[in-house]
């Protein structure tokens, strides 16, 4: 077991908003969350990479207990999150931010080659890598936030809402190169909104309501579309 | 009152000179501004704390080792003075609700215990540091002194420095990312809490330097830094907070008004002239010159 969340229990202030939650994942799987906005997704990775205290739980990564460790001990294990929206550092140049993915101890020497392989993966950022961040487009700013998650050399690579706000056509090109991420040996935790696009890239998924796991899809099942949006809207509905 | 070419490179000179200074000082303010979003009220003791620390080190009546050893060991020691000063003033209230007022007050209460301990160690007797050469340079038939010239030159030389350190070094890197995108820096593995005393430390050095060049023009005293803070907050508001090039080229330009105010208006009026002018550049320019949203 790569990953192993236990009863995990956290909020903010008065509210609790992962209510003992639990799941697992394993080395070299990828695996997506689901739900409804509002209902601790995000929070999850939040407290799993140590920006957000756990109240109660345990969190195993690599069969050691991270939980409350902090953010920069956990990053230099290997469990990168590459957060929601713009995570980028704006007003640095693509290089700068891709330097700065690899800041861990664990990455840093290596960051010329990881350099290359970003590039590799995604061509675009190569030829703007002089232009401030801020000047990119959207998705090319996702390109960069996944590129800054790989210079950290990630064991496990938390994704969230990796297709935010993108065209069809951007969202595609970005599925191709999270399935590429996956073929070169990287354990997945996808969140996304777009079921069709978790569909496409894992074996397996959760479905997340208010903080907790409602609902998972067994590996050998194969997942089908409509099963899954039934048994999402069915639980929303009821 | 004839204007010649004398007095307007006299002029040039003294805007350069003060404004070299400004913009020593007000790059540490604007750098501690942008990372930890404080203002640090001691930056102006830091800088006396310099120029009596360099005059201790190289003068015959403290240890006598010369400029060659009074001017490194006060940079280094205000260096760590800056490092010292954040662990015991700012630290214990970072995250807390408000820190931000209650590290005017800390700073602030930390500037009168430094300004007051100097009094009481190195006595009321005003100091001078020797001067690194003596003598004048003739521009066009004005004399300008060395060590104006000296201002004039290291402060730029300093500033570039610094710009490289922001931009090559991996410190640098990740103070202008715990700047830009405090969450996304954790997340990449930099550990906010040891950057910051480090920012500290720099904006130190930054102030040392100022302190040692203004102690080698005017008399060293424990209010020293208390005038060129006030500049130097008015420099940063002015240049737009948090922006380094505004904050220099605002130095530059404020330097460059009170030297052209103060020349044709007087002394007395020149501080008029500059809040005029801060005025103006507010209700234009809310954020400053350079300033951001």
């Amino acid at each position: 077991m790569l990953l192993k969340v236990e009863n995990l229990v956290a909020g903010y202030g008065k509210f609790e908003v992962i209510r003992s939650l639990s799941l697992e994942i394993s080395k070299g799987e990828s695996v997506g969350l689901f739900g409804p906005n509002g209902h601790g997704k995000t929070t999850l990775l939040r407290c799993i990479s140590g920006l957000v205290d756990a109240r109660s739980g345990d969190v195993l990564f690599q069969g050691e207990n991270i939980k409350n460790h902090t953010p920069g001990q956990i990053v230099d294990m290997g469990l990168i999150h590459v957060p929601q929206g713009n995570t980028l550092f704006p007003r640095m140049t693509v290089l700068e931010n891709l330097k700065l993915g690899a800041y861990s101890r664990r990455a840093w020497e290596k960051r010329l080659e990881n350099i290359s392989r970003v590039f590799k993966l995604f061509p675009r950022l190569e030829e703007r890598k002089s232009q401030y961040a801020r000047t990119l487009s959207g998705g090319e700013r996702q390109m960069l936030s996944i590129g800054l998650g790989l210079m950290g050399v990630p064991d496990l690579l938390m994704l969230d809402e990796p297709s935010l706000g993108l065209a069809p056509k951007i969202k595609d090109e970005l599925g191709q190169a999270i399935l590429e991420i996956a073929q070169s040996g990287v354990t997945l935790l996808i969140v996304d909104q777009d079921i069709e696009l978790l569909l496409g890239l894992c074996q397996r998924l959760y479905l997340i309501e208010k903080g907790q796991v409602s609902l998972e899809t067994e590996e050998e099942e194969g997942i089908q579309q409509q099963e899954v949006l039934e048994m999402y809207f069915g639980r929303v509905a009821q | 009152m004839t204007i010649d070419f004398e007095r307007i490179i006299a002029i040039l000179v003294s805007g350069l000179v003060s404004g070299s200074l400004y913009a020593l000082m007000a790059s540490g303010l604007s750098l501690v501004w942008g990372t930890l979003g404080m203002f640090n009220f001691a930056h102006g003791a830091l800088v006396m704390l310099g120029a009596y620390a360099a005059w201790y080190f190289s003068n015959p009546a403290g240890l006598g080792g010369g400029l060659l050893l009074g001017i490194p060991a006060a940079i280094v020691l205000i260096g760590v003075g800056g490092y010292v000063l954040y662990v015991l003033l700012v630290k214990p209230f970072v995250g807390r609700p408000g820190a931000d007022l209650i590290v005017i007050i800390t700073t602030i209460a930390g500037a009168t215990f430094l300004q007051n301990g100097v009094q009481v160690v190195f006595g009321p007797r005003y100091k001078q540091l020797a001067r690194v050469l003596t003598g004048e340079v003739r521009f066009f038939n004005t004399a300008v002194g060395f060590q104006d010239l000296i201002v004039i030159l290291v402060a730029p030389t300093m500033l570039l420095l610094l710009a490289l350190f922001l931009k090559r070094s991996k410190l640098g890197l990740a103070i202008r990312a715990v700047e830009q995108n405090y969450d996304s820096a954790q997340l990449v593995g930099i550990n906010a809490g040891q950057v910051y005393p480090l920012t500290f430390a720099v904006s130190a050095i930054l102030a040392a330097i100022a302190g040692i060049l203004l102690g080698g023009l005017f008399f060293i005293l424990p209010t020293m830094g208390s005038e060129p803070l006030l500049r130097a907050f008015i420099v940063v508001v002015f240049g737009g907070l948090g922006s380094l090039p505004g904050t220099i080229i605002g130095a530059y330009i404020i330097g460059l008004i009170e030297s052209i105010s103060g020349f044709f208006l007087t002394l007395y009026w020149a501080p008029v002239v500059l809040f005029a002018v801060l005025i103006f550049v507010m209700i234009v320019r809310p954020t400053g010159l350079m300033g951001r949203e």
